[in-house]
């Protein structure tokens, strides 16, 4: 059975596709439109910092940066748009929606996680403190890293907040966008609502994109200087096997099912004769 | 004793005989004059040049009067012996001149300047000597075409207000000069209009002209729809009861340089009005003594229209794009443009189709908890759950980073 997990069936340096281009171009488009509205809608937040004087020095600066905020909202919405028909029409696209979806298990994972890292628990163990306690709830001995699938916990709340932070931003823009018909429908005060939480759900997807992405995916030491699936979508088997362990066994599984079909005989044997 | 009796009246009595004796003699002519001053390079040992243009004088409204050099050199009415001596008596307008007389007198013009060189101002400074026009004439240098440059001969530097150098100077660059150099539109503005001819007096003086008492009455004689609106307004209301912080003409627009509102250099061009406002309606002091409330510009400038004016948006709302300006009225007045009822139209200028909503909310937020309960309810579920989830993200960062230099020291 150990033979079999590192065995030819998946070697490490195999290549298999996390994003394709489809997904990768909805990501730069993501990237783009995404920069481009804290870039132009960050300033009005901070009105009082020069570093945004300087760059909007220029004559009909402050129409052009609204004029290239509504492009750049148009732009992500067309990449929602895409990105929610290929995740209902494309059987890869529903895959992976399925695969993002929120479980129990992610809040153990985070954790999980959270404990492994800091060790404070396995350390106490050790000392011989809470020795019955942990044998009886060996979950929060933190021994192991938690095991992910397609997608960690990290993964999965980042995409949930992106979709989020879109609805939020996307419906209190459009009525921020066009007033009149905002306050056509709602008093001033609720309009007022808008055009709050407009800013600090900015505040929120811009910190979270700096903080918590940035160092995922780029500053993360296993990483560092950043991690190229966004740019040629692929990983490796190896890569599989330590960042996604259960979709690495479940691949496997896959393989050894299909392997077993075709030629039960030879699927059996470890290392079948050349 | 005798013997200068006798001097007298040998003196006497030769002028007698002189004066009888012939008109070709008696006095002395233009041509007398001109014999020696129409040569243009006569002048003093000083340099000063004693010439005169007797063209110019001819032209002038005393020379197309028919009047003679000695009507108003009159000391040397009765000379016959020539040259005349070098030191002549002053010319007294005020011999036929006397109501103009008398009121550059009472004038600060009347009145040795203080300073370290006292100036006395005479009628040929401004008028000149001897090419006086009327002011209609467009030669004449009280026209209103030419009254800045004769104004400003002094007071460009030679002589200085309380208000430093240049201060007088900035009227070329104000729309009132504007108008009169390149338009060429005599009825507008200069130093005149404002100050009095004859009887210009500082600012402090209350008779002045440009004094806070009277400065309404003066621009009012031109703008005179403005000084209705003012008058009408919650300003003009209090300035006629005399209220000393009120802003008068002068507050808003600036002195001399006075410029229009689409100028970018004015003090009232659209994206600088919230600041001129505010030099009172921010003013913890103003606001204590006549009860306005404060925090006007800030709750302004935390607004798009204020942000985007930061930004030199002159699209934007400014403070008088709803306020109205020279006639602002408070809310409370039904004829307010910011009355609730006339909230809808006042918005609806750029707003179309602005309605009822627009009213339905405050505009000067100064605290959300008080005046938008809900939306004071969003920002604070926001601040936490920001504080919140970017100290869960750092705390994982500082537990991921601390397990992989744990893992380094072991190694």
């Amino acid at each position: 059975m150990e033979a079999l997990t590192t065995g030819p069936l998946i070697r490490d340096d195999e290549i298999f596709l996390r994003m394709n281009l489809a997904e990768r171009i909805q990501h730069i488009l993501l990237i783009v439109s995404f920069s481009l509205l804290v870039v132009t809608g960050l300033p009005l937040m901070f009105y009082e910092l020069r570093i945004f004087k300087s760059i909007f020095s220029f004559e009909n600066a402050f129409a052009f940066r609204g004029l290239l905020h509504r492009a750049a909202a148009v732009l992500l919405i067309v990449d929602i748009v895409w990105h929610t028909g290929y995740t209902v029409l494309t059987r890869r696209g529903r895959d992976n929606f399925r695969e993002l979806m929120p479980r129990g298990k992610d809040g153990r994972d985070a954790v999980g996680l959270f404990g492994y890292n800091v060790g404070l628990a396995r350390w106490l163990y050790r000392k011989g403190v809470l020795r019955g306690f942990f044998d009886r709830h060996p979950f929060w001995k933190f021994e192991n890293p938690p095991e992910y699938g397609r997608y960690n916990f990290i993964e999965k709340l980042e995409y949930l907040s992106v979709a989020w932070g879109s609805l939020v931003m996307i419906l209190s823009g459009f009525f921020m966008w066009n007033v009149e018909l905002s306050l056509r429908i709602f008093p001033l005060w609720v309009h007022d609502i808008f055009v709050i939480a407009h800013g600090y759900e900015a505040m929120l997807a811009f910190l979270a994109i700096i903080i918590w992405h940035m160092y995922n995916v780029h500053l993360n030491p296993e990483v560092f200087p950043m991690s190229k699936v966004w740019l040629n979508g692929r990983i490796t088997g190896h890569e599989l096997k330590t960042l996604h362990v259960l979709e690495y066994r479940r691949i496997l599984a896959e393989r050894r099912e299909a392997l077993e079909a075709a030629d039960p005989v030879t699927a059996a044997a470890p290392h079948p004769a050349p | 004793m005798r013997s200068r009796g006798a001097l007298l009246g040998i003196v006497l009595t030769a002028a007698a005989v002189l004066w009888a004796a012939a008109p070709a003699f008696a006095g002395s002519s233009d041509d007398d004059c001109l014999a020696c001053h129409g040569d243009s390079g006569l002048k003093t040992d000083l340099g000063r040049s004693l010439y005169v243009d007797s063209s110019a004088f001819g032209a002038s409204i005393h020379g197309e009067a028919g009047m003679a050099c000695v009507d108003c050199h009159a000391d040397l009415k009765k000379l016959e012996d020539f040259p005349h001596a070098a030191k002549l008596r002053p010319v007294d307008c005020a011999s036929c001149h006397e109501d103009a007389s008398a009121a550059v007198r009472e004038s600060i013009h009347g009145r040795p300047h203080d300073g370290d060189k006292p100036i006395i101002v005479q009628c040929k400074d401004c008028h000149g000597a001897h090419d006086i026009r009327p002011a209609k004439d467009t030669l004449s240098h009280t026209s209103a075409m030419n009254i800045p440059d004769t104004c400003l001969g002094c007071h460009l530097e030679r002589v200085q207000t309380k208000r430093g150098a240049g201060f007088a100077g900035r009227y070329k660059e104000s729309d009132h000069y504007r108008a009169l150099s390149q338009a060429g539109l005599s009825l507008s503005a200069t130093c005149l209009s404002c100050h009095g001819g004859h009887s210009v007096r500082p600012v402090d003086d209350p008779r002045s002209k440009v004094s806070r008492r009277n400065i309404i009455r003066t621009c009012g004689e031109c703008h005179t729809g403005i000084e209705r609106d003012y008058l009408e307004g919650v300003h003009g209301k209090d300035y006629v009861k005399g209220v000393q912080d009120v802003p008068v003409c002068t507050d808003c627009h600036s002195e001399h340089d006075i410029r229009s509102p689409e100028d970018l250099d004015s003090g009232v061009y659209a994206t600088k009005v919230a600041g001129v406002c505010a030099r009172c309606h921010d003013n913890e002091t103003m606001a204590r003594q006549y009860g306005l409330r404060t925090s006007r510009l800030k709750t302004f400038s935390a607004s798009y229209h204020g942000t985007a004016s930061k930004f030199g948006e002159v699209k934007v709302a400014n403070c008088s794009s709803c306020h109205g300006h020279h006639g602002i009225r408070p809310s409370s007045d039904p004829l307010s443009s910011v009355s609730p009822a006339n909230l809808a139209a006042t918005c609806g200028t750029c707003h179309p189709g602005a309605g009822e909503n627009f009213s339905k909310g405050k505009v000067h937020v100064v605290s959300e908890k008080t005046e938008n309960r809900w939306g004071y309810t969003v920002k604070i579920v926001y601040i936490v759950v920001i504080a919140g989830l970017i100290s869960v993200f750092l705390a994982f960062i500082a537990a991921d980073l601390f397990r992989r230099m744990r893992t380094r020291w072991k190694h």
